[in-house]
């Protein structure tokens, strides 16, 4: 009985602590995705008085989505993005990670060299970018001229836009995974790899069996957070291409902004969000669940 | 000892007097205030993007402030961040804002919705506003969007934008035995024989397509809407239109490479160093190959009439205005800034102190002090402004396409459609076809009635 009470106590001790930051987290996380979700039932527009509380057809939004050309491209070129960038970002900065774990004082001044870009606001990011790729100023286009090539304006044109805005995430974004593998490599016991070397196997046979197993959990963990985030690619689109040439590198969430912004559907953008929102859910669910399973396999 | 004695009698009556008048004055301060400052204690809340102007307004707005007794707090931002604020804040009918700027784009949105107030019981009271001030002053052209069906004056226009050709290199034109283009065929000919002379290039342009292409739209006769504002049926996929968009298209072929990211600065920059030989848009950004410090060109620059196409001679203009929101607070106070902002007095001295020269008032673009400042190697550009500024207001207002409250909704889509089709994605037709289907489906998703 006493024990039971003691029980109660604590639980009721940890509802009473846990309550300030539930009704915090609830104030500004819950509260606006509700009305995120209120509004994308209604044809909310900005100039239309009373149309922000007309639910008359509430999944009308909704079952716009599929005939609309725009936003089903923009979820294209959102997995084009979202594929190519995490993966130059886990492959170049597990390769980084690899080349920099060793012990040496010009190794850990270049280690802190690499983090800048992932520091810099990302705006900033995007405006390095805009002059490295604007073709009357860029340095690149100067080299280019000095050795008598052509280069291409790479933002507006149609082979390159989306590259462009591939290199310029991947370089923001790489020294994110390089620093997670490093921190993963650097708890390698040696023990491993000696006795790898003991048996006979090469570096890439130890690569293969003994780093890579090791390091996996976080080139997953990596990858997974680089993937959600990589929906946010917006500051590049906006200053690099503005979604151009066309609707070429036009992104999920820049179609939601011009939609709310420029054009004032708040409510239709808000459906788009809605739905942007809810697959970026489901594809970090599956990875954890995804996570999971290999490990209760294991 | 006498003397001293009647010295000290005056010393005291007048501290007597003096006492009165100060018991005076302490007793009944506020009328006696309320004569000179009739808007002492008012803070006047005004709202606008960064513009030249009301930075050098600013340095005027000490002397207003003294005059009437209030205090301006004039808010600007950027013009994207602006539109937003202003929008959220009009069309939720606060009342933050007692004068807002009243954007070209958003003009017959907000005056359609009610967001505004009408200037018409302002100017139409005598003891509001004398007869010198005059609203008739303002160019027609320049006042046509701020004014609803019925002719209620919404907003006084305090900048505009006429669109005219610059021409950098005309060095470069006479030995090759190139003229001034004045029509379209005449000005891809030109844009093309430029082309890569010197490392010149032929033409210079910006990002915002659907405010270029459509002078070349209009010119072959077609429209963006079939008659707007009336009817906001879209018109992209008209023979004409398609015509417009394949000539604009074939045109940006003569333009540096990253045309279709330049921004208005790298255009303007690309022309003041003589990069690029035309540039086709609003005067205050064409201008400057001939006025600026900063410009190489002044010598071999001219600043002309855009080229006429072979049905409409239409070249784009604009303005921007100020207007009181329906709900402010201090309507009589944001009135009287407005008239003093855009008096003749003020908008002569910002000629004569400043240079600034794309103001609205007739009187003063006509008068002799902006004529001597306007003319720069013979070329009078105060008249060739004036004269394109005028021109929507001289019957059919072609730039109606521009200020319907559906226009942002099509435009967005005219710039994907353009630049699909100068990048080679899909020929003019399909990707006006294309346009027009998108421009329908999504006009109807916002609930317009075509």
């Amino acid at each position: 009985m006493s024990e039971s009470g003691i029980d109660v106590e604590r639980r009721r001790f940890i509802a009473w602590a846990l309550t300030p930051s539930l009704i915090v987290l609830f104030a500004v996380a819950v509260l606006p995705a509700i009305y995120l979700v209120v509004t994308s039932l209604t044809p909310f527009q900005l100039t239309t008085p009373g149309s922000a509380t007309d639910f008359s057809e509430p999944f009308r939004n909704y079952s716009l989505l599929p005939g609309d050309p725009r936003f089903v491209n923009s979820l294209v070129v959102q997995a084009k993005l979202s594929v190519a960038s995490v993966l130059f970002q886990v492959l170049l900065g597990t390769l980084l990670a690899l080349l920099l774990n060793v012990p040496s004082r010009f190794v850990e001044f270049a280690r802190t060299f690499f983090l800048i870009p992932m520091v810099l606001p990302p705006i900033v990011v995007a405006v390095i970018w805009k002059l490295i790729y604007a073709p009357d100023i860029s340095p690149l286009y100067y080299a280019a001229q000095a050795l008598h090539f052509t280069l291409p304006a790479l933002t507006s044109n149609v082979d390159f836009a989306l590259t462009s805005i591939i290199i310029a995430d991947t370089w923001e974004w790489l020294p994110f995974t390089f620093l997670m593998v490093l921190a993963a490599l650097q708890t390698i016991p040696d023990e491993y790899s000696e006795a790898a070397l003991v048996d006979g196997a090469n570096k890439l046979q130890i690569f293969w069996y003994v780093t890579l197993p090791f390091i996996t959990p976080i080139l997953v963990i990596s990858g997974m957070f680089r993937l959600i985030d990589s929906v946010k690619a917006f500051p590049l689109i906006f200053l690099l291409t503005g979604g151009g040439p066309g609707t070429l590198t036009e992104v999920t969430n820049y179609y939601a902004y011009l939609l709310a912004f420029d054009t004032n559907e708040i409510g239709y953008s808000s459906a788009v969000t809605v739905v942007m929102l809810l697959l970026v859910c489901g594809i970090s669910l599956g990875l954890v669940w995804m996570g999971r399973r290999k490990e209760a396999l294991a | 000892m006498k003397t001293a004695s009647r010295v000290s009698s005056i010393n005291r009556r007048t501290l007597l007097k003096a006492s009165a008048a100060g018991a005076a004055l302490a007793a009944f301060p506020a009328p006696l205030i309320a004569q000179t400052k009739p808007f002492a204690g008012v803070t006047l809340h005004g709202a606008s993007f960064q513009h030249r102007f009301f930075t050098l307004l600013q340095k005027y707005i000490p002397e207003f402030e003294e005059k009437t007794g209030m205090k301006v707090d004039l808010q600007l931002s950027s013009l994207p961040v602006y539109n937003q604020q202003a929008n959220l804040e009009l069309s939720s009918g606060g009342s933050a804002y007692d004068f807002v700027n009243v954007t070209f784009t958003l003009a017959t949105r907000w005056i359609a919705a009610g967001l505004l107030a009408n200037l018409d019981e302002f100017t139409g009271d005598a003891n509001l506003t004398p007869a010198e001030w005059n609203p008739k002053d303002f160019v027609d052209g320049a006042q046509v969007t701020y004014r609803d069906p019925k002719g209620g004056t919404y907003g006084f226009a305090w900048e505009g934008g006429a669109m005219l050709m610059g021409l950098s290199r005309m060095d470069l034109m006479e030995k090759k035995g190139l003229k001034i283009p004045k029509t379209f065929d005449e000005l891809q000919h030109v844009c093309a024989e430029i082309n890569g002379t010197d490392g010149v290039s032929g033409l210079v342009s910006w990002f915002l397509h659907n405010w270029n292409l459509p002078p070349y739209i209009q010119g072959f006769g077609g429209n963006i809407f079939r008659n707007p504002p009336g009817d906001p049926m879209p018109a992209l996929n008209t023979p004409e239109a398609i015509q417009g968009v394949e000539f604009y298209a074939k045109l940006l072929k003569s333009a540096p490479t990253g045309v279709l990211t330049y921004t208005e600065d790298q255009a303007r920059q690309a022309m003041l160093t003589g990069r690029a030989n035309i540039f086709i848009h609003s005067s205050a950004w064409v201008t400057p190959i001939l006025l600026s410090e900063e410009s190489k060109v002044k010598e071999t620059s001219r600043v002309v009439r855009s080229p006429a196409g072979p049905v409409h001679d239409y070249p784009a203009s604009n303005s921007q205005g100020i207007g009181i929101p329906k709900n402010a607070k201090n309507k009589k106070a944001a009135w009287e800034f407005i008239k003093w902002a855009l008096s003749k007095e003020i908008s002569m001295r910002l000629v004569k102190e400043h240079g600034h020269s794309s103001i609205c008032r007739r009187s003063i673009i006509t008068s002799d002090d902006y004529r001597k400042l306007n003319t720069v190697n013979g070329q009078d550009l105060g008249a060739l402004y004036l004269e394109v500024l005028e021109m929507p207001g001289k019957g059919d207002n072609y730039m109606a396409y521009r200020t319907t409250k559906e226009f942002p909704i099509v435009g967005d889509i005219l710039n994907k459609a353009f630049e699909q089709v100068a990048t080679g994605q899909l020929p003019a037709k399909d990707a006006m076809n294309a346009a027009q289907d998108q421009a329908i489906a999504a006009l109807r998703r916002a609930g317009t009635k075509l």
